[in-house]
């Protein structure tokens, strides 16, 4: 047995005993232990070290409010964790535990030089210590904020755990096991409503775990315990959920919680996930959440040995350790009395009970006395001894509000309380209003925006009595709301604790005030002195407290020292602490794993890769892939020892000389279809489409509003009724959405339906001049001359037996068809054109060639030659805009004064004077490179290749009133280097005549 | 797509062999004849599925219907309504192809789909369906009997969301 281990008391398992590291020392604990109770039944406490002074620090709760006791925690290659609370951490055979913030060792710390330099790091440090000389900042005081900072070490390996997920829903969601959790629970169970009660501790009982004195109904709490979840589990409606953490309370009841799933295992189970990020959608919430102790602020309250009474009986308890044997204790609250009872019965001996209150229950005066505790009311503590461990407080008398003469009293660990706080975190993310009891001095639920109730200590109350008692009228409330009633049970409570406290800000001493180390956050070292501090400098709100002194910026989120802090603010500005602010809780409620909330988004996983029907022949066949939208898109297929360039420039010459297979299924496909499908396209493409006969395609443009140019494509008409629409592959899911609201909110009145059938079809776009020679012989229902099957049409037939939609459209400016079949005959279409072209060297070819051959035509790409500000006129696609139309989308804005302003940005080409410079895309236009800088910037490139066609690069570009400066020189700067030179002149660099698209 | 199969964590999971798959759309006071050339009454309330024989029709919007029938009546069906589109406006699309369906079955299979889908599964009937996500992918759910769902997605997500079904099934397998 352990020093400090109690035989026969918690819950723990003293007979199995579970071994561990810590800093390499092998150490002793209990099955059932946290990390924290087996470090302090070794008589370890100091657990840390704070994060701007290095100050040693032990464990001050025992609970997820931990500031102090964060260590780093690993179970071999890529599963380390930094900033692992001690108190959560369950142990387990084999653990490997290590402290953080410290060199070389815990005890003996080089950091803790800040300490003695303390009066350099006060408030609003940052702003004034690091200010001069300016010159020291980038070479001094940077890089030594930025090693001090930070808390642990940051994992640097990849982590090999999976993260869960779920959706859940049901009516009744508690929050919280304690009394009142389990007893809103039990109400809402026993009525038939599917309930889930969580807890973020690996058993359920909250306070009964730390009060086995009390009785239920006649019945010892453990037991009553152990019959209420047996009562929870045995009902089928009922999900009952440990180690899980409601970390965040969003819109319409949504709640996020944490569930973890392996951390407490000593093996882990193959595939199983190591958190589970549960969403939880509940009519109805009911948070049972508890209170949380509030420490005293006093100097040298931070020494490892002090902490929070009711943690000392947590850990008395529930996991039968003694935190110390000579403990004293300092309260303001009657409850830790109670402490100093437990403990004094467990065997310690009780240094002192010291009261800030001059008047106490007489009840618990005489309990001391018959235990032999020696009592101090109206005291104040001044100072404690001791560094790595306590040794004795100072205590003195307080008359009229200042304090006498002190002494010390000799002690191994100080239990303090200064009251209990309601924990109010997730309904304060509901943005659900905070009412100030001036009474009681604490924050209270107020005006409720969400289906929540609030039940037990979370809004005040205290005792296990009253909490039972509130949690089943919760549950009930909860019911009504879901049209179930039930009866309210009540029940009867022997050995209660029932207790009352007062609130202080910082304790009175008789030293300076200004030199005492009284803290307020553990964890990022405020102390009551930089709170004033900040109010003396001009800070008057709240959150510009926080911000200054970093008070509740912590790992713990304020949750021990945010009211403290509110409190001394508050009586420095001489207000009432509403008046100055509270700051507001953020989800989540305790430190949360990334892991956690990526859940399956890794690898593979981490974001949709949508791929066709002929993406795995490209992979086969060593395609190099580019990311279009969610797409995967083979980018270009590289021959050995080719690399981009050279592959690229062999694609575009097969494709011009013979010929080119491309995969275009990823082309958005609307299918429009209805008797005013004409109607519709009339209004929504800036074309006419009247007059396009069946089987005959057009180029479609789509302005938005603005007049811009949104997307395009080509649109064959298949029927009077129906035209099969493609649009870019970023646009897809846009232009239908675009086209679904213009349908639904302007023209519901319109006989159209819009469906898209992107996926329906793989395409397969065949160019060169061989192009006919290869598909001819797959067609069965189509003439294939250019008599009967022109540029520009579509037919409905087969291709090597499939149902086809054959298009002949070209984006090369070569012959060409694009042939859509059902997606799942893609890849043995292509397959068998592939083996037919071998004849004509037919060559595959990725979206590098698709863009460069386009190009050479002057083609637009939606999205790099415009850019959301580019109209019609401005591209040079003013002929594809229907003259005689009534109306179309962004047609009034074509008519602007500025869209008909001259010298706006026109779209040009770009012959460079070195026909081998090739121009960087992005990069500025200049009329006169010699002008002084800043220079006037006229325009900016937007496409630019090299063209092995035409043995020389070609670009295009935006420039100012670029369609009047036809033949005219321009320079593009380099940043080194002179600038290169070009000539303005078509976009269309090759067969300006489309000679090329007749081929017989 | 190989029609592969596997069974682990309570749950089958299976590609199911294709039907002919259409999207209909039509003013809600012209489902008769829709109904007519469908051989079916189809469902007039959003989720509501509708079955005789091997044809069957969920509703899955105001004006919207998933029509499924074996493929060999594809051709058929085109044609019994491309008689009635002079009289009746709809527009019938064929989305055969468009779609990948996976069938789950297994006492877990709803707990499964849990994993990435945010309805309230429960609230969806036996023979009924609904369009609504699963992960990053829009799918439509039926449910074909109490521990038996088809779930169809759009052929290029089909990867995506297999994947985290595999996942999902390892997972429930862990026991964890």
């Amino acid at each position: 047995m352990t020093q400090y281990r109690v035989t026969g008391r918690g819950r723990v398992d003293q007979g199995t005993p579970v071994k561990f590291s810590f800093d390499g020392k092998t150490i002793t604990g209990c099955k059932g232990d946290t990390l924290a109770s087996a470090l302090l039944a070794n008589g370890q406490h100091l657990m840390g070290r704070s994060f701007k002074y290095h100050r040693p620090r032990g464990v001050v709760t025992a609970g997820s409010e931990e500031p102090n006791a964060l260590v780093g925690v690993t179970r071999g290659k890529g599963r380390f964790e930094p900033n692992t609370r001690a108190t959560m951490q369950e142990v387990y055979p084999g653990l490997k535990v290590e402290s953080q913030n410290k060199w070389p060792t815990l005890a003996f710390d080089l950091g803790a030089i800040n300490d003695r330099l303390y009066m350099l790091f006060s408030a609003g440090f940052y702003y004034k210590t690091f200010m001069w000389p300016r010159s020291f900042w980038d070479s001094v005081y940077e890089p030594f904020i930025r090693k001090a900072a930070g808390l642990g070490k940051a994992p640097t390996e990849v982590d090999p755990d999976t993260y869960a997920s779920r959706y859940l829903h049901c009516d009744v969601l508690v929050v919280g096991s304690g009394p009142s959790g389990l007893a809103a629970a039990m109400t809402a169970g026993r009525a038939g409503a599917d309930v889930v009660i969580v807890d973020e501790n690996s058993e359920m009982g909250g306070t009964l775990l730390s009060e086995p004195q009390a009785q239920i109904d006649g019945i010892p709490a453990w037991e009553w315990l152990a019959g209420a979840v047996s009562e929870l589990d045995a009902l089928p409606n009922v999900r009952r959920m440990t180690r899980t953490t409601a970390i965040g309370y969003y819109h319409q009841n949504m709640i996020g919680m944490v569930e973890r799933i392996t951390d407490h295992l000593a093996t882990l189970p193959e595939d199983a996930p190591r958190e589970r990020m549960w969403r939880v959608r509940a009519r109805e919430v009911v948070l049972a959440q508890g209170a949380i102790e509030r420490p005293l602020v006093f100097d040298g309250n931070d020494v490892p040995g002090v902490m929070m009474s009711g943690a000392a009986q947590t850990f008395l308890n529930r996991f039968g350790v003694l935190v110390g044997k000579t403990p004293a204790v300092l309260t303001s609250h009657d409850s830790a009395w109670h402490t100093a009872f437990d403990m004094a019965e467990a065997g310690a001996k009780v240094a002192a009970i010291v009261d800030t209150r001059e008047i106490v229950d007489i009840g618990l005066q005489d309990r001391a006395k018959e235990l032999g505790i020696p009592v101090k009311l109206g005291h104040t503590a001044t100072a404690t001894k001791g560094r790595l461990r306590i040794k004795g407080v100072r205590v003195n008398p307080v008359r009229a509000g200042s304090a006498g003469s002190g002494h010390w009293v000799f002690c191994d660990a100080l239990l303090t309380c200064g009251g209990w706080t309601p924990t109010l975190h997730l309904f304060s993310h509901t943005k659900g209003a905070l009412d100030w009891d001036a009474d009681a001095r604490v924050y209270l639920p107020g005006r409720k925006s969400e289906a929540v109730q609030i039940a037990g200590a979370g809004r005040g109350l205290w005792g296990i009595g009253a909490a039972l008692d509130d949690g089943a009228k919760a549950g009930t409330d909860a019911l009504k709301t879901l049209g179930k009633s039930a009866s309210v049970p009540s029940y009867e409570v022997q050995k209660d604790r029932i207790g009352t406290g007062v609130f202080h800000k910082e304790l009175p001493t008789d030293r300076s005030p200004g030199k005492a180390k009284a803290f307020v956050d553990f964890q990022n070292d405020v102390t009551a002195k930089d709170l004033r501090l900040a109010v003396r400098e001009g800070m008057k709100s709240i959150e510009h407290v926080k911000r200054y002194t970093t008070n509740g910026m912590a790992t713990d989120q304020g949750k021990l020292s945010n009211m403290n802090g509110l409190t001394i603010a508050a009586d420095a500005l001489g207000k009432e602490p509403p008046q100055v602010g509270l700051t507001t809780f953020r989800p989540p409620y305790t430190p949360t794993t990334f892991g956690a909330f990526c859940g399956y988004h890794k690898g593979a996983q981490f974001e949709v890769t949508r791929r066709t029907p002929i993406d795995s022949w490209a992979e086969e066949n060593g395609a190099v892939y580019e990311p279009v939208a969610l797409w995967r898109r083979a980018w270009y297929f590289p021959k050995a020892g080719e690399g981009m360039h050279k592959a690229v420039a062999r694609e575009c010459k097969s494709t011009r000389e013979s010929l080119g297979i491309f995969d275009a299924s990823t082309l958005g496909k609307i299918e429009v279809s209805g008797p005013d499908a004409t109607e519709f396209m009339n209004r929504m493409y800036t074309n006419p489409w009247t007059k396009l006969g069946v089987g005959r395609a057009r180029y479609g443009l789509l302005l938005g509003e603005d007049g811009f140019i949104r997307d395009d494509g080509v649109i064959g008409r298949m029927r009077d009724d129906l035209f099969h629409v493609t649009t870019t592959t970023g646009g897809a899911a846009r232009v239908l959405n675009m086209m679904e609201d213009y349908l639904q909110t302007e023209w519901p009145d319109l006989k159209v339906w819009l469906t898209s059938t992107t996926e329906e079809w793989a395409t397969i776009a065949l160019n060169g001049p061989n192009a006919r020679k290869l598909l001819a012989p797959f067609v069965e229902g189509c003439d294939m001359s250019n008599e009967a099957f022109p540029h520009m049409s579509v037919r409905e037939c087969t291709v090597a037996g499939f149902p086809s939609r054959l298009f002949r459209i070209s984006f090369t400016g070569e012959l060409g068809f694009e042939i859509n079949v059902p997606a799942r005959h893609g890849r043995a279409l292509w397959e068998k054109l592939w083996e037919a072209g071998k004849q004509y060297d037919i060559c595959p070819y990725g979206t590098e060639t698709m863009h460069v051959l386009r190009a050479e035509k002057g083609f637009i790409i939606v999205g790099q030659d415009t850019d959301g500000t580019v109209t019609p006129q401005d591209a040079g696609i003013g002929w594809a805009i229907g003259k005689m139309k009534p109306d179309f989308v962004g047609k009034r804005s074509l008519d602007r004064p500025d869209i008909v302003a001259p010298n706006r940005k026109q779209l040009v080409g770009l012959l460079t004077e070195d026909p081998k410079a090739v121009l960087v895309e992005g990069a500025q236009i200049v009329d006169d490179p010699n002008q002084p800088k800043p220079m006037k910037m006229i325009g900016h490139v937007t496409s630019s290749y090299w063209s092995e066609t035409l043995g020389r690069s070609v670009a295009m570009a935006v420039i100012e009133g670029g369609h009047d400066k036809m033949d005219q020189t321009i320079f593009v700067p380099q940043a080194d280097g002179a600038p290169i030179k070009a000539k303005i002149g078509t976009t269309m660099f090759y067969d300006p005549k489309g000679e090329r698209l007749l081929v017989e | 797509m190989t029609a592969h199969v596997s069974n682990l964590g309570d749950v089958t999971l299976a590609v199911v062999p294709p039907v002919a798959r259409f999207n209909l759309r039509i003013a809600p006071g012209d489902l008769k004849a829709a109904s007519k050339a469908f051989g079916l009454d189809l469902p007039a309330k959003v989720g509501q599925g509708a079955h005789e024989g091997d044809r069957s029709a969920w509703c899955l919007g105001p004006d919207e219907w998933l029509l499924h029938a074996p493929e060999a009546e594809q051709g058929t069906i085109v044609d019994a309504f491309a008689a009635i589109r002079e009289k009746v406006a709809h527009s019938l699309v064929v989305i055969s192809d468009r779609e990948v369906a996976y069938g789950l079955s297994g006492p877990r299979a709803t707990e499964l789909l849990t994993t990435g889908c945010p309805i309230d599964l429960g609230r969806i009937k036996v023979g009924n369906a609904k369009r609504t996500v699963f992960d990053y992918a829009q799918v439509v759910l039926i449910r074909d009997a109490e521990d038996e769902w088809r779930l169809e997605v759009w052929r290029s997500f089909a990867p995506h969301v297999e994947a985290l079904l595999t996942t999902a099934q390892r997972e429930l397998a862990s026991g964890l």
